[in-house]
Formats: structure tokens, sequence, C-alpha cells
């Protein structure tokens, strides 16, 4: 596999205030990356200096072979997190324009806008004005227009968010299909579970560092799994099993506790169980809950996914009633 | 297609399908035509307005009669007026004198023989001025009627009700009088918003006045004529005349066109650039930028944009000339004929081309560099304020740029790049010495390089901004980017 984008050293400020420290990573030909982080974490910034709009204060970004993405801008397909099209255009229309922008011919630009709006389920709104679409409807068309020059490489800042789970559900089958098709493609979330389902690989940011480079899997591993027992039991006894590394949360109702316990990370559960109904222990249920990437996310960050999508919609609700 | 030209494309066919362009492209033709013929449409549409003349008193009628004499020859002479007019569009401004001279001499009748024979299809088509304020004879009641308070009660009565004199009402009674020895007049209108009535007995009254204190100092009326008919014959007489003696109307063009290219440059610069600032905050407020520059350079987008704009701006320009070009031809041939030969003496149409490129390549990449920093107008009103006081300053010169084009300060304010295409466009057609006009050009163009290049950072910048505009952050961006 070729290596499509490799960031070294990279590091961005903004006067006095460091928006990127030291970033590196790679993305090979043909992977989906998920590149996660909390709010300011630096993501936009990144992604801004990969396309070339931004300069890099220091450290080096190679990108389908150039040492500028504005060399390859062509090659390269972008949606930005601030989504926006010409209101009197038509779907059609802008999807061309941006395609013509990107070197596709008009008239093929405007085939591959029907056929696209058509598979996104948008053929109806083909000659409505941009300005009458939702914003979803809309949110469709800039992903259309950011891939109809058929890019090797895929860059998505946020694209997710304001989309309702079925168009979430059309997005990530379009994002698999595009690597199918052998594009690359690089996506910022908040949320996990996209990134769970997608990601070949997910580079996690915080405060402007790279905390985790690696697979979902590898990511999930950074994180400890945990046995939920639950029974008349006694504390000592259950933290003296083997594989138990502490407690993470202890409930008691009546003589009943309800145990999050840790495990070591080569803890063998069956072994931990077996101990415990050969000590009679009164063990009365048990579950073993593997980590997530929302687990690793909180781990690897110190930062809650879920807070800053919270704080999106808090954004969001100001704005509104502002 | 090249990406520059793509982006041009697109601002152009965005405007063009705009209701706004066209009209401004159409206003200005349809205001100037509507402004030539409001007056003569107001005029033909004004209902008829009849008044009667009486004496107050036991006046003989002599000063009735004197007054009606004023009125007509008033009329005669409005008349002769719209006869000389009437030759201009076929017989130019020599048709125009050669009609007036006529009508000096000899009365309506030469005055009319005058236009037949320099403008045969004016005077065929040629109609008397519509008196819309006719004279009828006085109701016999209000003649009969005793002076004073009889003969007001008398007139009220008749302005105020409905009684007709032949199909009409009367809109007005003149009583007239003499006071203190001279002609008086207590005028009763129906509307007391109407005043036509007014000036034309104040305009006789003191045309009797005049004539009867000549009278009594014992000046001869022939001579009184004579003396009013008199039309001092001046000669005005110049080496710079194209005649290279007298001066003519062609002669003092330039200065009329070089007020109106003066404006016209001052409206059309900073109509560009304003489009072009709105578009950008359009672009910035709809986050349509970000897409386009991960798409386009910046340099590439503003060349673009500020193409696409000056081609709008080139149309309606080009809009306006023609339309007034085919106007002109129409109606004044000769007055089209002597602007075009002044538009085409020594290259001041490639002059004027050369102001209007440099200046809109100045302002227009200055406002877009404004407009990037801003998704709304009022958010550019910070960094507009000082830019628009700058642009003031031109106007207020430019009038005197007419009357005096070789004014030191005028030649130092051309030579201030912002100001240079707008008071060099006013002083142009007056011919400024060479040095001055290619000296200003070129500092222009060296300023407009500059201003591209800083302006082009600053753009770049605020694309990618969001910082909060003021004029700390907009030179930093200038020079930091």
């Amino acid at each position: 596999m070729s290596t499509v984008l490799r960031l070294s050293d990279v590091s961005k400020s903004y006067g006095n205030f460091q928006a990127v420290k030291s970033l590196g990573f790679e993305v090979q030909r043909g992977q989906i990356c998920g590149f996660l982080g909390p709010n300011g974490a630096g993501k936009t910034s990144s992604i801004r200096m990969i396309l070339g709009l931004q300069a890099a204060t220091s450290g080096s970004i190679e990108i389908l072979g150039a040492d500028d993405g504005r060399k390859v801008r062509d090659r390269i397909g972008f949606l930005p997190e601030e989504r926006g099209l010409y209101k009197k255009m038509t779907p059609v229309e802008a999807i061309a324009y941006l395609g013509s922008l990107k070197g596709l011919p008009a008239s093929e630009g405007r085939k591959r806008a029907r056929d696209m709006l058509e598979q996104m389920g948008l053929g109806d709104s083909q000659k409505k004005k941009m300005k009458d679409l939702s914003k979803g409807m809309a949110q469709k068309v800039q992903l259309i227009a950011s891939v109809v020059h058929q890019p090797e490489f895929v860059i998505l800042d946020e694209p997710f968010s304001g989309l309702d789970p079925m168009n979430q559900q059309g997005l990530e089958a379009m994002i698999r299909s595009l690597a199918e098709n052998g594009a690359t493609v690089l996506f910022s979330t908040h949320v996990m579970q996209h990134a769970e389902r997608l990601c070949d690989k997910v580079v996690l940011l915080a405060r402007g560092q790279k905390a985790f480079e690696g697979t979902v899997e590898q990511a999930r591993a950074t994180s400890p799994r945990f046995l939920e027992i639950n029974g008349a039991l006694d504390l000592k006894s259950v933290a003296a099993l083997p594989g138990i590394s502490g407690f993470e949360q202890v409930e008691q109702h009546g003589d009943v506790f309800s145990i999050k316990a840790r495990l070591a990370p080569d803890a063998e559960v069956q072994q931990t169980l077996r101990t415990a109904f050969m000590s009679n222990m009164d063990v009365r249920s048990f579950a073993l809950r593997e980590p997530s990437l929302h687990d690793a996310f909180i781990a690897l960050t110190g930062a809650n996914p879920d807070d800053d999508q919270r704080h999106k919609t808090d954004a969001a609700v100001t704005e509104t009633a502002r | 297609m090249n990406r520059t030209l793509l982006i041009a494309q697109r601002e152009v066919l965005a405007y063009v399908k705009t209701v706004g362009f066209w009209l401004s492209l159409l206003s200005l033709p349809f205001f100037a035509v509507l402004g030539g013929f409001m007056p003569v449409l107001l005029k033909r549409a004004e209902p008829l307005q009849q008044y009667a003349i009486v004496e107050d008193g036991a006046g003989n009628g002599t000063l009735a009669a004197s007054v009606r004499q004023a009125l007509e020859a008033d009329y005669q002479r409005n008349t002769l007026s719209s006869l000389a007019l009437a030759a201009v569009a076929e017989a130019g401004i020599t048709g125009r004198d050669a009609v007036r001279k006529a009508g000096d001499t000899g009365g309506y009748d030469a005055a009319l023989a005058e236009l037949k024979r320099v403008a045969p299809r004016a005077a065929a088509s040629f109609k008397q001025p519509r008196r819309s304020v006719v004279e009828v004879e006085a109701p016999s009641d209000l003649v009969a009627a005793a002076a004073g308070t009889a003969k007001d009660d008398m007139a009220r009565q008749w302005v105020d009700g409905d009684a007709t004199v032949g199909e009409h009402k009367l809109s007005a009674v003149v009583i007239l009088s003499e006071k203190n020895g001279a002609p008086a007049a207590r005028i009763w209108s129906r509307r007391a918003a109407n005043n036509d009535v007014e000036g034309m007995i104040k305009s006789a009254l003191a045309e009797v006045n005049r004539k009867q204190t000549f009278a009594a100092n014992g000046v001869d009326a022939d001579v009184v004529k004579a003396v009013e008919s008199y039309r001092p014959d001046v000669t005005f007489l110049s080496p710079r005349a194209a005649s290279g003696g007298e001066v003519s109307f062609r002669d003092r063009l330039p200065m009329i066109i070089g007020l109106v290219c003066g404006f016209m440059m001052w409206s059309l610069i900073l109509t560009g650039a304003t489009m072009l600032m709105n578009g950008v905050m359009e672009e910035k407020s709809n986050k349509i930028l970000e897409v386009l520059l991960s798409s386009v350079t910046a340099t590439e987008l503003l060349v673009g944009k500020v193409l696409g704009v000056a081609v709008l701006t080139l149309t309606v320009m080009g809009g306006w000339a023609l339309i007034s070009t085919v106007g002109l031809s129409v109606t004044l041939p000769e007055v089209a004929r002597d602007i075009g030969s002044v538009m085409l003496a020594n290259g001041l149409w490639l002059y004027l081309l050369l102001y209007l490129v440099g200046g809109y390549l100045m302002y227009a990449v200055l406002f877009a560099a404004i407009g990037a920093f801003c998704e709304t107008p009022r958010d550019a009103q910070t960094l507009m304020g000082p830019v628009m006081m700058a642009l003031i300053v031109p106007l207020l010169f430019m009038q005197m740029a007419i009357r005096s084009p070789d004014a030191l300060l005028l030649k130092v304010l051309s030579f201030i790049p912002p100001f240079t295409p707008f008071i060099m466009s006013a002083r142009a057609p007056s011919q400024p010495p060479m040095i001055e006009v290619i000296g200003s050009l070129i500092v222009m163009f060296a300023f407009a390089v500059l201003m591209m290049w800083l302006s082009g950072r600053a753009f770049r910048a605020g694309a990618m901004s969001d910082a909060k505009l003021s004029w700390k952050s907009f030179l930093g961006a200038m020079r930091s980017q």
C-alpha cells in the first residue's frame, strides 16, 4: 500500500496560541481514516493545512506525492465543516460548477450530478433552487459536489453533523462505496459509532497533539475491559479474584452489591469466574464489558465526545434563540 | 476552461440573471428620457384653466389692455423659443441661433420661415405651444359689480361656486387696479396652491409698469423696444478653439463631457466595487469561500471575481454608451457628432478607459478584501466609513476640474492614486499636458498593482478567518499573511 498522506512534526500557531503541536500520522491508499478529537483539538486547522488552505508554522505535509495540497487539489475532494452553496443555483448547477473548478467538463459534471442525485434519493429535487432544499438535502448535494470529480483522496470535515439517522446511514454507505472504488477517505467526527463501523484506522487528537494512531481494535485495547458482577458478595474476596485489577464502581442495595471491576490487560475471564464459583461466592449475574471506541476516546483524550456534541447542540440552541 | 474564467463566468451569470442588473442598466437611460419628456408630458396633461380680467372701479379698460398686450408678448417670446429649440435636433446649435436671430428681427413668421429653411422636417411638425391658461370674457355681473368689497365678493362667488363660463368654471379672477400710481392686482383663485395665473399677471404688470414709467419720463416706446430687443454681439475667441479662433459649442463640449465622465466614472467604480464586496460577503456568510478555496487559489478566486464584475461594469457602461449614442444620433445628431469627435480626439476614449480600469482595480480589490472579512454589511462599516469619506473628496473637486483644469491643487490631486481616475477623467477632455496624463496613469497603475498585492494578502487571510474585522486585523492580515 502506498502512502497517500503523511504529516511529519506539523505545528500551527495563531499568534501565541498553538493549535497543532508536532502532529504526525500517515494514511495509506484505500484506507478509511477517522480523525477524532474534541472541540478545539486542532482537527479543522490540520485539515486546512493538509489542503494547503493554511500554511503550517513548522513541519512537513506530503499529500498524493506532493509537498503542498494546492498542487494536487484536483485529485482531492473536500467537504468543509461549515457548509454552504449558492442559494440561487439548482443542485445540478452547483455540483457541475464545483466539479468544473476541479477540471471536470461541465457536460460530464451535469450528467454525473443527475446520476448521483438520483442515487442519493434527490432525483425530484434536481430543478429546485438550493435555498428551497432542507438542510439534510443541501448537505447531500454538497457531499456529491465534493466527490463528483471522482477524487483519489476525500477529506470530510464532520460529515455526519446535521444529518438524521437515515441520512447518516446513507452517508456511511457512500463512504464505504468511495473506499470500495479505490478512494482514500479521511473524515473527522464526534460520533464514535460511525468511526467504529467505518474506519480501518483512527487518529485521535487532544489539545493539538496526537493522542493515538492505529486501528479501532488497537484503540479499544488502550482501555480496560470490565467485569460486572451482581450478588451478595464480599468486596475483599472479589478484589482477590485472579485478573481483577480494581473497582471502577460499587453500588449496594441491602446485602446485594453491584460491582464494576476492572480487568487486567492479560486477564482470562473464564479463570476469574471459575474461581468465583469455586469459592462459593453468591454470584447472581455477571457480564463482560468490552471497551468501545467511546471509552478509548475518553481514556486517551480525557474528554467525552458526547460533551462536544452537547456543547454543539447548546451552541446551536443559543444561536437559534438569538 | 481556465478556473479564473470559470469564476468570472459564474459571477457574470449570477448578476445578469438578477432583476437589479437590468434595472441598473436601463434605469439611467430610462430616467434620462423620462426627465427629458416629463415636462412636456406634464404640460400636455395640465387641465385647461380659465381666468377673467376685470378692472376695479371705473377704469376705461386701458390697464386691462396693457396687461393683455404684455401677456401676448410673453406668449410670443415662448413661441419663438420653441421654434428655435425645434431646430436643434435637425440643424444643431447653429440652426437654433439662426432661427432665434430671425425671430428677434422679424417675429414669428420670420422665425418659422428660417426654421423651414434650416430644418424643414422640424418645421413641418412644429406646433405652437399650447395655452394651458386662457383668458375668457368676464361675466357681466362681475364687470358690473361695484369696486372694492362688492367686486371681491362677486369674484369669490365665481371661483367658489359651480357656475361656468362657457364649458368651464373660472379658475381665477384678476381684479386690476392702480395702487400708489402703479398697476396692481388682486387675484381670486379656485385653488390656493395654484400660482400659474399669479406668475403670469405679476410678469405682465411688471412689463406694463416699465412701459408706463418710460412713457412718463418721455422715453419713446419704440426706443424702449429697440433697447430691449438688443442682443450684444460678443465673439468669444481662443487659440485652442477647433476653428483656431471663435469658440463654439463644440469647444465647450469637453468641459461638459469631463463633468459627465467624472461622475459616471465615480458611479461605475463605486457600483462595481460594492457589487464585488457584497458578492464576497455573501459567499463568506454562506460558507462557500472555503469550498471554493479548496478548488482554486485565492488569487484565481479574487482575479476571477474582479474580472467578472469588471465585465458587468463595462457591460453597463457599454449599454449606457450605446443607448446614449443611438438616442443622441436620433434626436441631436449634430451634438452626437461633436461628442464623438471630442471622444476620439487625442485618444480621449482610451485615457478614460484606462482610468476606469485602474480605478476599478484599486477599489475592487480593496472592497473584495474587506468583504472577505465580513458576513454582513454591518461588519464592513468599520472600514467602509473612511473609504467612503476618501471617495467623497474627488466629488468635491470635480466641479473645479471643469472650470480650472490647470489649477495647481488639481494637478497635485491628479497624482494621488485614489483620486486620479475621477479628477483626471474630469480634466482629460480639456487636454491637460501629456506628461500629466501619462505620469498620472503610471502612478495610478503602480498603486493599483500594490493594492492588488496587499489586498490579495488580506483577501486570503480574510477568507479563512473568523476574526472580527477592524483596521488592526485588516492591516495585520495585509502584513502577515
